[in-house]
């Protein structure tokens, strides 16, 4: 008898679920950073607003690379459902707070789809998730440096105007 | 005159059995790379695709709440896939079956995988 689903399909039906799961999540991440950069650009923080514009477009191109991966290695890839974005933050400080957890769940979760590689031995997969273990380097990275200006510049007097301006300036120079 | 075993021509169309129960079975065709499946009185032919939409719907079948569910609807469940001809219409009992079918099969298919890699891929 001959191995049909092998043949159709170069990654394993739990691997293909945890993507789409994936897929989801950065669908997900793509939608709260437009949020936040509404909410940035109403509050009159241009330069935040615009970081999240770009954190926004980022995250779509992680969605569709892994939506294209799915597709290339024969499985279903599925179009998300996203619901409960939200729309509202109480501070400027929030906002980034939650960038930085959106950005280390992200990492969890991609971790997750590697320890399950490992489990099957699909290394095709764990390879072609080295590129995101090293742009999460990266995304972390920002998040982090962004709150930390909230303790650097601090949020009296200008301080939130001179946070703002600095944001978009911060860069990740690989190790 | 008696024709000999060799003359007889006989159907090429092979199938293996994958996984039966008392109450149907699934068949791989190699020659039609598909599947047949002998449920509910007929023999439905499934593509890769089709085979893995069925068992996504009849997988998402909540059975406890239909067992649990106390409304006078009768506990029947159209199973119906896009793109595909066939379509059961099945009760609770045949669900259940249905379900254990499936798993048992995809259970096959995977050990057939795992033979497939170690016998054949690695050693050959």
């Amino acid at each position: 008898m001959k191995d049909i689903i092998r043949a159709k399909c170069l990654i394993s039906s739990d691997i293909e679920a945890l993507i789409n799961q994936q897929i989801k999540k950065e669908a997900h991440s793509s939608a709260i950073y437009l949020a936040m950069a509404s909410w940035c650009n109403q509050n009159g923080f241009d330069f935040s607003s615009d970081y999240f514009f770009k954190q926004a477009e980022e995250e779509r191109m992680h969605q569709l690379k892994f939506y294209k991966y799915v597709l290339d290695m024969g499985g279903s890839a599925i179009s998300p459902d996203i619901t409960n974005v939200k729309q509202e933050y109480n501070s400027f400080r929030e906002v980034f707070e939650e960038a930085l957890d959106q950005e280390i769940s992200v990492t969890q979760s991609i971790k997750n789809i590697a320890a399950r590689c490992y489990k099957e031995q699909d290394f095709v997969t764990l390879e072609f998730l080295n590129w995101f273990f090293k742009e999460q380097r990266e995304e972390e990275y920002k998040a982090r440096r962004a709150l930390e200006l909230f303790d650097v510049i601090g949020e009296e007097g200008t301080g939130r105007w001179e946070i703002d301006k600095h944001v978009n300036k911060i860069s990740y120079q690989e190790a | 005159m008696q024709k000999t075993k060799s003359q007889i021509s006989l159907p090429t169309a092979r199938f293996d059995e994958v996984f039966s129960t008392e109450k149907g079975a699934i068949y791989q065709s190699d020659e039609e790379v598909c599947w047949y499946v002998d449920f509910a009185g007929k023999l439905a032919k499934f593509d890769y695709r089709n085979l893995l939409k069925l068992q996504k719907a009849v997988y998402k079948i909540d059975i406890e709440n239909l067992l649990l569910s106390s409304d006078k609807s009768p506990d029947l469940e159209i199973i119906f896939i896009c793109a595909c001809d066939h379509c059961y219409v099945l009760s609770l009992i045949e669900i259940i079956s249905l379900k254990e079918l499936l798993q048992g099969a995809f259970v096959m298919l995977e050990l057939n995988h795992i033979i497939f890699d170690r016998l054949h891929r690695l050693v050959g």
